[in-house]
C-alpha cells in the first residue's frame, strides 16, 4: 500500500547516487591493505547500510504498514545469525593450519 | 447473495493491507535471501578454512564491477519510474521505462559474462585454480555470481512478460509494482555479492 508520502523521483536519484558513493568507499577501503577481518567487517557494514537504504526507499518498505517490516526483517536476520554456526568450524580449520 | 459472489466481504482484511501478489513476492524474496545467504556463508566458510585463496581480480575487473553496480542501480531507478508511470496509467511511459530497465539488465548480464570469460581465459574453472591455491574459489565465484546472473536474466524475461501484459491491458500497475520488488531485490543481493566476491578477492 504505497502512499502519497513517497519521495519525488529526484530524491530517488539522490539515493542512487548516495549508494554509488558507498560503493566507491568500499573500493577505496579495498586498496587500503587493511587486515582481512577488518576489511570484511567494513564491507559487510557498508553492504548492510546500502541494503537497508534500498529496502526502505527503493522497495518502499518505509511507506508500507510497519507490520510488514516487523514480520519480515527480524525473522530473516534471525536466520542469518543462525547461519553463523558455521564459523567455529571454519576457524578450527584456520587454527589447525597455523599449528602445522 | 452478495456475500456468495464476493467472498472477500466475509473475510477479515489482511493486516498487511497490501495486494496478495505483493505479499507473495515478499515471501519469495525472504526465501531467496536465505538461499543467497547460505551460498555466501558457505563461501566464507571455505575461504577462512582454505590455506591459500585465489585473488584474481585486478583493477580492470574492479572497475568493471563498479560499472556493473552503476548499471544495476540505474536499472532500479528506471524500475521505480516504470512503477510510477504504471500507477499514473500511462502505458507509453511504463513501456519506455520497463524497456530501459530490461536493457540495463541485459547490459549487466553481458558485462558479467565478459568477466566470466576473462576468468575462464585465465584458466579458472569450477574445480581448478590456475595459480595453484585453493580450488574452491572457482566453485564459489561461478556459483554465487551464476545464481545472481540467473536472477537478472529471469527478471528481464519477467519484465518483458509484465510489459506485454500491461500493454494488452491484462495486467495492471500492481503487477508492475510486484515485478519491481523482485528487481530491487536482485539489486540488493548484488550489494553483498560485489564486495564479498570481487573486492575481497582483489589483488
Amino acid at each position: 500500500m504505497s502512499s502519497n508520502r513517497e519521495l519525488a523521483m529526484s530524491s530517488y536519484v539522490g539515493i542512487g547516487i548516495g549508494l554509488m558513493v558507498i560503493v566507491g568507499i568500499e573500493v577505496i577501503l579495498t586498496y587500503q591493505h587493511l587486515p582481512t577481518r577488518t576489511l570484511l567487517f567494513s564491507l559487510l557494514c557498508l553492504g548492510g547500510l546500502e541494503a537497508f537504504v534500498a529496502i526502505m526507499y527503493l522497495m518502499q518498505v518505509k511507506y508500507e504498514k510497519p507490520i510488514l517490516f516487523w514480520t519480515v526483517f527480524p525473522a530473516t536476520l534471525f536466520v542469518f545469525v543462525f547461519l553463523c554456526y558455521l564459523w567455529p568450524d571454519a576457524f578450527r580449520m584456520f587454527n589447525m593450519r597455523l599449528m602445522q | 447473495m452478495a456475500a456468495v459472489t464476493q467472498p472477500e466481504v466475509l473475510m477479515e482484511p489482511s493486516p498487511y493491507a497490501m495486494d496478495k501478489k505483493k505479499l507473495g513476492m515478499w515471501v519469495f524474496i525472504i526465501s531467496d535471501a536465505c538461499t543467497f545467504a547460505a551460498f555466501l556463508f558457505a563461501y566464507g566458510y571455505m575461504r577462512v578454512g582454505a590455506p591459500v585463496w585465489g585473488t584474481p581480480f585486478g583493477v580492470s575487473s574492479i572497475v568493471n564491477g563498479m560499472v556493473m553496480t552503476a548499471v544495476l542501480l540505474s536499472s532500479s531507478l528506471t524500475m521505480l519510474a516504470a512503477v510510477r508511470a504504471a500507477q499514473n496509467g500511462t502505458k507509453a511511459s511504463t513501456n519506455k521505462w520497463l524497456g530501459i530497465t530490461m536493457l540495463l539488465g541485459a547490459i549487466f548480464a553481458a558485462l558479467h559474462l565478459r568477466e566470466w570469460f576473462k576468468l575462464i581465459g585465465e584458466g579458472w574453472r569450477l574445480f581448478y585454480n590456475p595459480t595453484g591455491g585453493a580450488a574452491q574459489f572457482g566453485a564459489c565465484f561461478f556459483s554465487v555470481t551464476g545464481l545472481h546472473m540467473t536472477h537478472v536474466v529471469t527478471g528481464v524475461i519477467a519484465l518483458a512478460f509484465v510489459a506485454r501484459g500491461f500493454n494488452q491491458g491484462r495486467y495492471d500497475d500492481s503487477h508492475v509494482e510486484t515485478a519491481g520488488l523482485y528487481w530491487h531485490f536482485v539489486d540488493i543481493v548484488w550489494m553483498f555479492v560485489f564486495p564479498l566476491m570481487y573486492l575481497m578477492n582483489a589483488h
